[in-house]
């Protein structure tokens, strides 16, 4: 062979194989802990700026903090406005729960009462109190009890930071709504700290801070059943909630009990395994997350547009039902049917 | 061939530097959703990588006690783990690109990867 035929082959190979060992390093970096009685991921762009240990520390410091104040059935701030409330005379509210009661308030309005956190005593009645549910599931007699004359946000009365509680059975519990919240200002703390952009993830709901620059997030989206049901990207603040049966429950006498209890009947909602929110708002997403399961598969399209929200999907047990926002933006995985795409009413 | 522009050996050079080039382009390139990487997260702890290439149990202690992992060549699964809901378990084989299991008694997710870009992060 002609030796610079042989130099130029040479060299055009190795260039080859060169581009080859090109896959791009990660330019975020991750780190994870125990917090808010889940597990948080914190996925932190551009890699290597950020002190890990300090942002790890002030994350968690105030998500234990709020924990404790926003947890309705151990010692701080809500359970001791819940013992308050019960006597139904005025008192100061502590100032980290005012905000829990107003954006539950305004749930509680959008969804024309179905998400209602006033119901901790129906909640509790089925063993959803503890960290560890377990049955026995209430008897109908019970439920009975609990759900003639049902407390509502209502039956609170505010003046200023004064509340009183009007109503007997009132207990608020905001399993639904304080991870969004706590989402929410984590988000603002980070904003704080100087992160430029960053993915919170709490026990899988999520979102985003910023965007890495020249590319949007990219999120997998667990399927109830197992495996990957899709993957969406993601923009700047943008929040993803999911409301699922697979998340909390247990068995009593071969029947699966989850914990989202529909305020109608007394009883674990029925029809919808897990509904998935994109919303900018988190407290929004998380609340209408639960919602939506809640309403049912012949109504979730309605309480989307009572709620305001476009991108919604919930998971049926044959198929996976999405709003047209939604089913433009996430890219079904090859193991699932495509969705079928409902139009908001 | 012609004599004096490539040689036999010159050919089986050029045909073995082109395999080794197609070679390295599909495996780093062709998109793939096969797993053939378990990604163990654990709070407090570093980030444990290990390849699904053969069979093998590991058992991971947490704070609630041990989860076992049964790993086989391209899928892993939670066989068992603490805590009476039985989510990790009910996550089945990992197998696809993205798949995850949760631990949250013992503070742990599992999540495989194959040769796609990763996630930024995961949605459940």
């Amino acid at each position: 062979m002609h030796p610079l035929m042989t130099r130029t082959l040479t060299l055009f190979f190795a260039a080859l194989l060169l581009t080859a060992c090109g896959r791009e390093e990660p330019d975020t970096e991750a780190l994870g802990f125990y917090a808010f009685g889940t597990l948080v991921d914190l996925t932190l762009y551009p890699a290597g700026q950020y002190d890990i240990e300090a942002i790890e520390a002030a994350v968690q410091e105030e998500l234990e903090v709020l924990h404790q104040s926003w947890h309705a059935w151990e010692p701080g701030s809500l359970g001791r406005t819940n013992e308050l409330l019960a006597l139904q005379g005025e008192f100061s509210a502590p100032p980290s729960v005012l905000p829990l009661i107003e954006r539950g308030r305004e749930m509680e309005a959008l969804s024309d009462g179905l998400f209602n956190p006033a119901l901790g005593k129906l909640i509790a009645a089925w063993g959803f109190h503890q960290d560890e549910p377990e049955g026995p599931p209430p008897d109908q007699e019970t439920l009975d009890g609990l759900l003639d004359d049902p407390p509502s946000m209502k039956d609170i009365e505010r003046n200023g930071v004064r509340l009183r509680g009007t109503h007997p059975d009132l207990q608020l519990d905001f399993g639904g709504l304080a991870k969004g919240l706590a989402v929410e200002r984590v988000l603002e703390l980070l904003e704080e700290l100087g992160v430029e952009a960053a993915i919170f993830n709490a026990g899988g709901d999520l979102m985003t801070l910023g965007r890495p620059q020249g590319r949007p997030w990219r999120v997998g989206i667990r399927h109830p059943h197992g495996g990957t049901l899709g993957s969406i990207e993601l923009e700047a603040g943008e929040a993803l909630f999911t409301s699922g049966d697979y998340e909390r429950g247990y068995e009593w006498e071969g029947e699966r009990i989850h914990h989202v209890i529909d305020p109608r009947t007394g009883r674990p909602s029925q029809g919808i395994e897990s509904a998935t929110v994109l919303h900018h708002d988190p407290a929004l997403a998380d609340a209408a997350a639960t919602t939506l399961m809640i309403a049912g598969p012949d109504a979730w399209l309605e309480y989307a547009q009572k709620m305001g929200i476009e991108h919604a999907l919930v998971v049926l047990d044959d198929r996976i039902e999405a709003t047209p926002g939604l089913a433009e933006r996430v890219q079904p995985s090859r193991d699932h049917e495509p969705f079928v795409v409902r139009e908001l009413p | 061939m012609k004599q004096g522009l490539l040689r036999w050996g010159d050919v089986l050079i050029g045909a073995a530097a082109t395999t080794v080039v197609v070679a390295a382009f599909t495996l780093t390139y062709s998109p793939s959703g096969d797993a053939r990487l378990l990604v163990i997260s654990q709070a407090g702890a570093a980030t444990q990588h290990e390849p699904l290439d053969r069979t093998r149990v590991l058992e991971i202690q947490g704070p609630a006690g041990i989860t076992r992992v049964e790993i086989e060549p391209g899928r892993a699964r939670c066989a068992d783990s603490p805590g009476r809901q039985n989510i990790c378990e009910s996550s089945g084989w990992l197998q696809a690109h993205g798949d995850v299991a949760v631990s949250l008694p013992n503070r742990l997710t599992l999540q495989v990867l194959g040769a796609e870009p990763g996630f930024d992060s995961m949605h459940y």
